[in-house]
């Protein structure tokens, strides 16, 4: 399409610029049920998976319909989601802090005809647009990074994974039979965007290689301290190399040894890539938690130390995944989140409920704090 | 990666308008980057920004912290950024040829 300008002009970019209005106030998309009832609200019920009620001190009523989103959306999706609002809701909708999203209407009448509605809307390949769920104590939507659609570091895919896992966990979206919530995160890199450290299970990019090292480019396109102060490790060492053609430049030197594959230095210097198809590949974490409640909150630990990526639907992965979901959801009580119930039990316990490999790989080695983690009593479990 | 001519020289930059070689950098760079970056006339405390980056960078292999660079020039944030409209990485630091920023910008 041919160039067709917004008014902006190149040649004098300053000129009516408007800068620093920030967000739009919250305040001017409110539902009127919601505007006349903030602050004052009595109780809340979930009277089924994915539809809440909340009660206001005057007797108004909120109903919420949680229906689940891809997070990656086109605008025709937006524009249906908004259709859907229209439709239903006088216009209003909300995401929620896990990309689901939330049609809320003001009557109880209004429920049926739109879940009957959001249930019968389905992509030509069959999958639903807005299934409904999410809500108690089930699976909700999995919070997740960017992968191979567009960031530069991940060891793998974040879309990909995100939904052959929730085809797997589909049946607890929308149902709440699980001891309490359980929350799945993913994140393509351990740069860890997202929720991953905090989460019931938790879905990391992982390499296995050390980083290929461009010598030509090295000091053209990087600023090498930052290289060498951005292992984690201390294996990059600042060095000369002398080029193919004889020339002497400056780079960096990386003791494989002492690499551990967090691709750091390729964040802060692209002339150090890791990516690699074979090496690369997952890892994943249990046990985490952000809310108060009963326990502090917890960071997840590594239980499976690597799964290979195997395009497009990652079957040892989600494997691993239902096994942790299953032995967690028979063997834990009520309200007991993951990480509660495996540190009751006892983790020797949880590996061998889960039927997971406990490997050398699990054992923290990283710095002090490691030795914290090593058990230091004569409380086990055979 | 591209090749650029202006005025006469030519200059290897990447896709976001950085120079691929500090030693490339000369005057003819600075003209070229002034009309990309909304920049009407180079007045001394342009090139004083651009001097200070480019003897912060030969020294340290660095780019300056912003909190160094607001110490070293005497030039407040709001002030550098009156200079360089995009800012001391995108504007300040492309002209003074110094290397693209890197990490989660």
């Amino acid at each position: 399409m041919a160039f067709i300008s917004t008014g902006y002009n190149p040649a004098k970019p300053m000129e009516n610029r408007i800068t620093d209005i920030g967000p739009k106030d919250y305040h001017d998309f409110y539902p009127p049920v919601i505007a006349n009832n903030k602050g004052k609200w009595s109780h809340h019920e979930i009277l089924e998976p994915g539809v809440l009620v909340h009660v206001g001190d005057s007797g108004d009523e909120v109903y919420t319909v949680r229906v689940g989103g891809c997070r990656l959306m086109s605008t025709s999706h937006i524009n249906e989601i908004c259709d859907i609002a229209d439709k239903h809701c006088d216009g209003y909708v909300r995401f929620t802090t896990r990309n689901n999203i939330e049609f809320m209407v003001d009557s109880k009448d209004k429920v049926e005809p739109l879940k009957n509605d959001l249930a019968s809307r389905k992509f030509a390949g069959g999958s639903n647009k807005f299934p409904i769920g999410g809500t108690g104590a089930g699976v909700t939507n999995i919070v997740h990074t960017q992968g191979w659609i567009h960031c530069h570091t991940p060891a793998t895919d974040a879309s990909g994974t995100v939904k052959a896992t929730m085809d797997t966990l589909f049946d607890d979206f929308q149902q709440m039979r699980l001891p309490a919530q359980l929350r799945v995160s993913m994140a393509c890199c351990l740069n860890m965007c997202g929720a991953v450290h905090c989460s019931d299970i938790a879905i990391l990019g992982y390499h296995r290689k050390p980083p290929m090292l461009d010598h030509e480019y090295l000091d053209k396109v990087c600023e090498i301290p930052l290289a060498v102060a951005a292992c984690p490790t201390a294996a990059i060492k600042p060095s000369k190399q002398t080029l193919a053609n004889g020339t002497e430049v400056k780079s960096v030197e990386v003791k494989n040894e002492r690499c551990m594959y967090c691709g750091n230095c390729y964040t802060m210097c692209p002339s150090m890539p890791l990516a690699d198809t074979e090496g690369d590949g997952i890892v994943l974490m249990a046990g985490g938690k952000v809310s108060n409640r009963i326990s502090d909150p917890k960071f997840s630990k590594v239980v499976v130390a690597f799964l290979p990526n195997e395009m497009p639907r990652w079957p040892s992965m989600t494997d691993a995944i239902k096994k942790i979901v299953n032995a967690y959801s028979n063997g834990a009580n009520k309200y007991e989140r993951l990480g509660d119930w495996a540190e009751r039990i006892g983790w020797e316990k949880f590996f061998s409920a889960c039927e997971l490999d406990f490997t050398h790989h699990l054992i923290d080695d990283f710095r002090q704090q490691a030795y914290m983690s090593w058990r230091q009593t004569t409380n086990f479990k055979f | 990666m591209a090749t650029l001519e202006f005025n006469g020289k030519t200059f290897e930059i990447d896709e976001d308008g950085f120079l691929l070689d500090y030693n490339m950098y000369n005057e003819e760079w600075v003209e070229y980057v002034k009309g990309q970056e909304g920049i009407d006339e180079m007045t001394d405390e342009h090139w004083q920004l651009v001097k200070v980056l480019q003897d912060y960078y030969e020294k340290n292999g660095i780019a300056p912290m912003v909190r160094v660079l607001s110490k070293l020039t005497k030039f407040k944030l709001k002030h550098i950024y009156e200079l360089f409209p995009s800012g001391p990485g995108k504007g300040a630091c492309k002209m003074a040829g110094l290397p693209k920023p890197t990490g989660c910008v």
